[in-house]
């Protein structure tokens, strides 16, 4: 036991503390968009399960999911008119005529695991995701963004050790 | 409940039946094996619960991040299928502890997987091996052990082999 108790955390603890983050930050969110309008754009389908899980607690959100590719399990895939495929560093940047308004809360797990890469990413992301932000509106992200005008909020310490992040544009 | 609801508690589940599989292999002697090393986040658990062990992990193919890949010795790459029937020679051991997450969401598949899968494990794993698993497995003969309160029956299994 005593080996246990100073056990390193391992992948999988930083792993289920991120998606536990994940979780909270956007049920918190979605408490406090009521008086927002726009949509909710989801970075990243992957698995399909947070959009699976935004859907459950946004249930009379718009929600637009971008992603290269669908790989999603099949319980989990929007309609066509929400899934945009493509380079997300092209299609989020081109994306107004089909999403139309600025979005409530923009949620991002890009994160590639390589923290250079994760800049690399940062860099580009930001100016894009205030771009499609409304005033007032939330971006909760796996990747530490630097959005000017955006303040960043409180994080909890599943968000601390998992990675995660809360921003709130000003209104 | 959400398929991220879901997700949650199955890892969460895995990683309490991996910490408790931990206290039970205590005596046994044997390496830790791994099925499908995926992105390798259990695998680097298993590392982390097991630092005086071998742990092996087996799959057809690596895109885990490449802090956490095991040496090459321990890293058997192949059909699991194919692999695990012939792995105890190199694991020099038979295997205290197994640990199976080659699941898909289907139950059919997983029935699939499991029918060739478990003598498979029989083949390298100990007489009184615990098995951690996402999925029934038909073994030849084994019990199941008192799951941690927190995680609900079906969700994720621990076996003990009794051959």
């Amino acid at each position: 036991m005593a080996e246990r108790a100073v056990r390193r955390k391992s992948r999988l603890d930083v792993f289920i503390a991120r998606m536990t983050a994940q979780k909270h930050f956007l049920e918190d969110v979605a408490g406090k968009i009521a008086g927002i309008d726009g949509p909710v754009l989801e970075l990243g389908l992957g698995n399909g399960r947070t959009f699976d899980h935004l859907r459950e607690i946004l249930p009379e959100r718009e929600i637009f999911v971008f992603d290269r590719a669908v790989t999603a399990h099949p319980a989990s895939i929007p309609d066509g008119d929400h899934m945009i495929i493509g380079d997300i560093r092209d299609t989020l940047a081109f994306c107004g005529p089909r999403v139309k308004r600025q979005a409530a809360l923009i949620h991002c797990d890009l994160g590639t695991g390589d923290p250079t890469a994760d800049l690399a990413k940062a860099h580009w992301l930001g100016p894009l995701i205030d771009e499609r932000t409304a005033p007032g509106g939330y971006v909760a992200t796996g990747i530490a963004l630097d959005l000017n005008g955006f303040e960043a909020l409180p994080r909890t310490g599943d968000a601390e050790l998992g990675r995660y992040w809360l921003y709130r544009k000003a209104a | 409940m959400s398929r991220l609801d879901s997700f949650i508690r199955r890892m969460s589940a895995q990683r309490l039946l991996l910490n408790e599989a931990a206290d039970l292999i205590g005596e046994l002697d044997g390496p830790v094996v791994d099925l499908g090393i995926g992105n390798g986040r259990t695998f680097d658990h298993l590392a982390a619960l097991f630092p005086d062990r071998a742990v092996f992990a087996f799959d057809n193919f690596i895109h885990s991040a490449i802090d956490v890949l095991p040496p090459p010795e321990r890293m058997v790459m192949g059909d699991i299928r194919d692999t695990l029937p012939h792995a105890l020679p190199r694991l020099g051991a038979r295997a205290a502890l197994v640990h199976n997450d080659l699941g898909s969401a289907d139950a059919v598949g997983n029935a699939a997987t499991a029918a060739w899968l478990a003598p498979a494990i029989e083949a390298v794993a100990r007489p009184d091996a615990v098995i951690v698993t996402s999925f029934p497995l038909p073994f030849s003969s084994s019990v199941s052990l008192p799951l941690p309160a927190e995680v609900r029956p079906g969700r994720y299994h621990l076996i003990r082999l009794t051959i």
